[in-house]
C-alpha cells in the first residue's frame, strides 16, 4: 500500500456566530491514496464545503474555528503550519475548483493573465526561485512505492529567491514559452479556440467555459491533490454533463488525487472510486463506491439511496426520510441520526456516538460505517 | 478572408509582431468605440470631459510656453494676453460717480481689448485668471492625489488585515480610530485652523488641506476592500497559492480602482473650492501669488463689487467653471463605472445605430 496523499484525523470545525456555535464538521477522519478519487456526498448544510475549505485552510477564521484534528498532506500537518507558509502549499500542492465559476475569476484581468499567473507560480517554485511545495518531477506517476516527503522545501528554498521574474521583454523566449503553456492547458480542458479565449475577459465567457478555465488554472499548478467543491452545481444540466465528462476524461489523463464534493449521488457514482457520506457534520459511512451503493451499512445512507429518483421505479411517490436535519448548534446526544433512525436503541443516545468501524468483512479496501447496528441495516425495508 | 491574409504573411518574428500590433489596434478601436458610445449616452459627461481637457491644456500652455519660447526664439512666449505681471503705468482711467462723489479708477469694463476687463491697478483680468489656473489646478490634482495615496494606503491596510485580536487587527483599529478623530471635525474648519496655525503661504495651505483630506479616502478604500476581500475570486487566488500581499496588490487594488477614480475626480473640484475658501478668508496664499480665492478676497476688500463687478465675477467664475467641469466628468464616470447606478448603463445599452431593424428584416 502506498503512503496516503492526504490523511485527515479527527477534524472538527466550528462556526462561532451570534446565534451560537455551529459544529459544521465533527471528528471526521479519512485517508486519500495517490491517484484515487474520494467523493464526499451529503445534504446541503452537512459540512461538505466546510470540510473542503478546511483542508487547505481557506476558511474565514473567524467566524470559523478549526477546533482540533490533524490534516496531514504529504507528511506535513497543515493545521500546525504557520499561516504565512500556507500559500506555499496551495496551488502547486493542493489546488481547488470552486462552486461559483461566475465569480471565481477576477473580472479585471484577461483569461491569459489568470492562467499565466498560476503557471508562473509553479515555474518559480519548480526552479527553486520561490519557496513552495511542488509535486515530484513526474507528478502523476503513482507507481512508485512512496511519495517523497518534501516538507523541508517549505522552510528553505532550494536556491535563494531572486524575487519575481516579471517585467520581461514581450517577445522573449520565456513569454512565448508561457503563452504556449497557457494554450496547452486551455486545450487540455477542451476549449476549442484557445487563441481567442486568451484575450477575453471572464464576463465574456459562459458559465461552463469559466469553469473549464478554473479547472485549467487548478491543474496548471500540477497539484498532488485537487479539491473539487461541487464544481458543477452552479451550471445547468447540459453544461454539467459536459464538465463532468471533461473531468472524467482528465482523471484518466492526469492521475492526480481528487477530493470530489457533491450533493448528487449519481455524480459521485460516476466520478469517484471511494465515497464518504456526511450527515450533520459527521462522516457516517466510508467505502468503495460500488460496495457502499450496493450494500449500504448506515441507515442514513440507505435512506438517501432509496430516496434518489430512479428511472426504473416510477410508481408512487419517492420514499423520504422522516424528520429533518438537526440544527448544527444543537446536535442530539450520541449518534446524530438517532431521532430519525428506525434502528435507534437506547445506546444510540449515549455520548460519545458511534465511531467509524469496519462494517463488512471483505477483502480489499475497507468499508466503514458509524453505526452500532450496521449488521441490521440490509434488513430495513 | 482572414485566413488568406494569414496564409500570405511571412512566418517568424515579423509576422508575430504584426499580429500583436493588429490585435492591439483592434483593442484600441473597440475601446474608442465604447468610449464614444458612453459619451453619446450621457452628453453631459462629454461636456465635462471637453471642459477638463481645455482647462488642463490651457494650464499646461501657461506653464510651458514661456521656457519653450525662451529656448526656441530667444524670448518668452505666452498665451496670456498681457502677461502675468503687467502693470500699466500710468493706467488708463475712467471716472466713476457714486452718489455725490466722483473719482478716477483704473478699472475698465470688458471690451475687445480686455475681454474680462481690468482691475483697480489696471491689470488685465483675463491674464490674471489664466495665470492663476496652473496653481489652482495643481492644488486640485496634486493635493487630492496625495490625500488619496495616503488615505488609500491606510484604508488598504485597515480593510485587508482586519482580523480581530491580532497585531494587524490592532493596527487596523488604530488607523480607523485616528480617522474618526479627524472626521469628527468639520473638514473646512479643521483646514482653516491648521492653515491659520501654520501661517500664510502656499505650502502651509496645501499641508492644511492634505491633513484634513486623507480620512475620507481611508473610509472609502476600506469599505471597498472589505467588499472585494470576500469575493470568490480572492479565495480562488488564495487557493492558487498567492501570498496575501500579492493578492492585495494584484487582485484587490485593481478592483477598487474604479470607485476611487470616480471619487477622486469629484474631489478635485471640492479641494479647489476649499483651497480658494482658505485664501478668500485671508489665511491662505499671499496676495502677490495669483490665485482665484485671494483675487476674490482682494477685490472684495477694495469694494469693487459696486463699481467693477467683472473683477470678482471673473475670478469666481473661473472657480465655478473648473469645479463644474470636474463634477460633470466625475458624475459621468460614476455612471459609467459603477454597476450599481443602472440608469447610465441602461442608456448606454440602447443601440445607437439603426442596424438592428435591418438585421431583423434580413432574418
Amino acid at each position: 500500500m502506498t503512503e496516503p496523499v492526504l490523511q485527515v484525523e479527527g477534524l472538527s470545525v466550528d462556526y462561532e456566530v451570534g446565534a451560537g456555535t455551529f459544529h459544521a464538521v465533527q471528528d471526521v477522519s479519512f485517508e486519500l491514496h495517490p491517484g484515487r478519487v474520494l467523493g464526499i456526498v451529503g445534504e446541503t448544510g452537512c459540512g461538505k464545503s466546510t470540510l473542503a475549505h478546511a483542508i487547505p485552510r481557506l476558511l474565514q477564521e473567524p467566524p470559523a474555528r478549526i477546533r482540533r484534528g490533524i490534516v496531514r498532506f504529504r507528511g506535513i500537518d497543515l493545521l500546525k503550519l504557520p499561516r504565512w507558509q500556507l500559500p506555499r502549499v496551495r496551488g502547486t500542492g493542493i489546488s481547488m475548483v470552486f462552486q461559483e465559476p461566475i465569480n471565481s475569476l477576477n473580472p479585471a484581468y484577461r483569461i491569459y493573465d489568470q492562467v499565466a499567473e498560476a503557471i508562473r507560480i509553479r515555474r518559480l517554485r519548480e526552479s527553486g526561485q520561490a519557496p513552495g511545495l511542488v509535486s515530484p518531477q513526474e507528478p502523476f506517476d503513482y507507481s512508485k512505492p512512496k511519495m517523497p516527503n518534501v516538507g523541508e522545501v517549505l522552510l528553505k528554498p532550494l536556491v535563494p529567491s531572486k524575487g519575481p521574474a516579471s517585467r520581461r521583454p514581450m517577445f522573449s523566449k520565456d513569454a512565448q514559452d508561457l503563452r504556449a503553456t497557457v494554450l496547452e492547458y486551455l486545450k487540455l480542458v477542451r476549449i476549442n479556440d484557445p487563441d481567442t479565449i486568451l484575450n477575453l475577459y471572464p464576463h465574456e465567457l459562459s458559465g461552463g467555459m469559466r469553469q473549464r478555465v478554473m479547472i485549467a488554472i487548478a491543474l496548471s499548478g500540477r497539484p498532488s491533490l485537487l479539491i473539487a467543491d461541487e464544481p458543477t452545481s452552479a451550471l445547468d444540466i447540459t453544461i454539467q454533463a459536459q464538465v463532468l465528462t471533461l473531468m472524467k476524461e482528465l482523471m484518466t489523463e492526469i492521475r492526480t488525487s481528487i477530493l470530489f464534493i457533491s450533493h448528487d449521488l449519481g455524480v459521485i457514482a460516476e466520478m469517484a472510486d471511494d465515497v464518504g457520506v456526511m450527515y450533520a457534520g459527521h462522516l457516517v459511512e466510508l467505502g468503495p463506491v460500488d460496495q457502499v451503493y450496493r450494500d449500504p451499512r448506515h441507515p442514513y445512507t440507505k435512506g438517501l439511496l432509496r430516496s434518489a429518483p430512479s428511472k426504473y421505479k416510477s410508481e408512487g411517490p419517492l420514499p423520504s426520510l422522516p424528520g429533518s436535519v438537526p440544527n448544527l448548534s444543537r446536535l442530539p446526544r450520541g449518534c446524530p441520526f438517532h431521532p430519525r433512525c428506525v434502528l435507534a436503541h437506547a445506546d444510540c443516545t449515549q455520548d460519545p456516538g458511534p465511531k467509524l468501524t469496519k462494517a463488512v468483512e471483505a477483502a480489499g479496501p475497507e468499508h466503514l460505517a458509524a453505526c452500532y447496528y450496521s449488521k441490521e441495516v440490509p434488513g430495513i425495508p | 478572408m482572414a485566413g488568406d491574409a494569414r496564409a500570405t504573411q511571412p512566418a517568424g518574428w515579423l509576422s508575430r509582431k504584426r499580429k500583436w500590433l493588429t490585435s492591439q489596434l483592434t483593442h484600441l478601436r473597440s475601446g474608442l468605440r465604447g468610449f464614444l458610445r458612453i459619451m453619446r449616452a450621457n452628453p453631459l459627461t462629454l461636456v465635462g470631459f471637453v471642459m477638463v481637457v481645455l482647462i488642463v491644456s490651457v494650464a499646461v500652455l501657461v506653464v510651458l510656453l514661456p521656457p519653450i519660447g525662451q529656448a526656441l526664439v530667444g524670448h518668452p512666449v505666452s498665451i496670456l494676453p498681457y502677461g502675468p505681471n503687467y502693470y500699466p503705468s500710468p493706467c488708463p482711467t475712467r471716472i466713476v460717480t457714486t452718489g455725490n462723489y466722483s473719482y478716477p479708477t483704473c478699472t475698465l469694463p470688458p471690451s475687445t481689448e480686455h475681454l474680462l476687463g481690468t482691475d483697480n491697478l489696471g491689470r488685465d483680468m483675463l491674464s490674471r485668471v489664466m495665470a492663476a489656473l496652473p496653481l489652482d489646478l495643481a492644488i486640485g490634482f496634486v493635493v487630492t492625489a496625495f490625500a488619496a495615496l495616503l488615505g488609500g494606503s491606510l484604508g488598504l491596510v485597515a480593510g485587508y488585515w482586519n482580523q480581530p485580536r491580532t497585531i494587524k487587527g490592532a493596527i487596523s483599529v488604530a488607523i480607523l480610530r485616528l480617522t474618526d478623530i479627524f472626521l469628527a471635525f468639520p473638514s473646512l474648519v479643521l483646514a482653516l485652523a491648521i492653515a491659520a496655525t501654520l501661517g500664510r503661504g502656499t505650502l502651509p495651505t496645501v499641508l492644511a488641506i492634505l491633513l484634513t483630506w486623507w480620512p475620507y479616502y481611508v473610509r472609502l478604500v476600506r469599505g471597498e476592500v472589505l467588499v472585494v476581500k470576500h469575493q470568490p475570486y480572492v479565495t480562488a487566488a488564495k487557493a492558487a497559492g498567492l501570498s496575501d500581499l500579492r493578492i492585495l496588490i494584484r487582485h484587490v487594488i485593481r478592483n477598487i480602482l474604479e470607485p476611487v477614480t470616480v471619487y477622486y475626480t469629484l474631489d478635485v473640484g471640492t479641494v479647489l473650492v476649499t483651497f480658494s475658501t482658505i485664501s478668500f478668508i485671508g489665511i491662505g496664499v499671499p496676495l502677490d501669488v495669483p490665485e482665484w480665492g485671494n483675487m476674490v478676497e482682494y477685490y472684495q476688500t477694495q469694494n469693487l463689487m459696486g463699481i467693477a463687478p467683472w473683477t470678482i465675477l471673473a475670478a469666481g467664475g473661473a472657480i465655478f467653471v473648473t469645479v463644474l467641469a470636474f463634477s460633470l466628468l466625475g458624475d459621468g464616470l460614476r455612471d459609467v463605472l459603477d454597476p450599481r447606478s443602472r440608469r447610465a448603463l441602461a442608456q448606454a445599452a440602447v443601440p445607437t445605430t439603426v442596424a438592428a431593424p435591418a438585421a431583423l428584416g434580413e432574418a
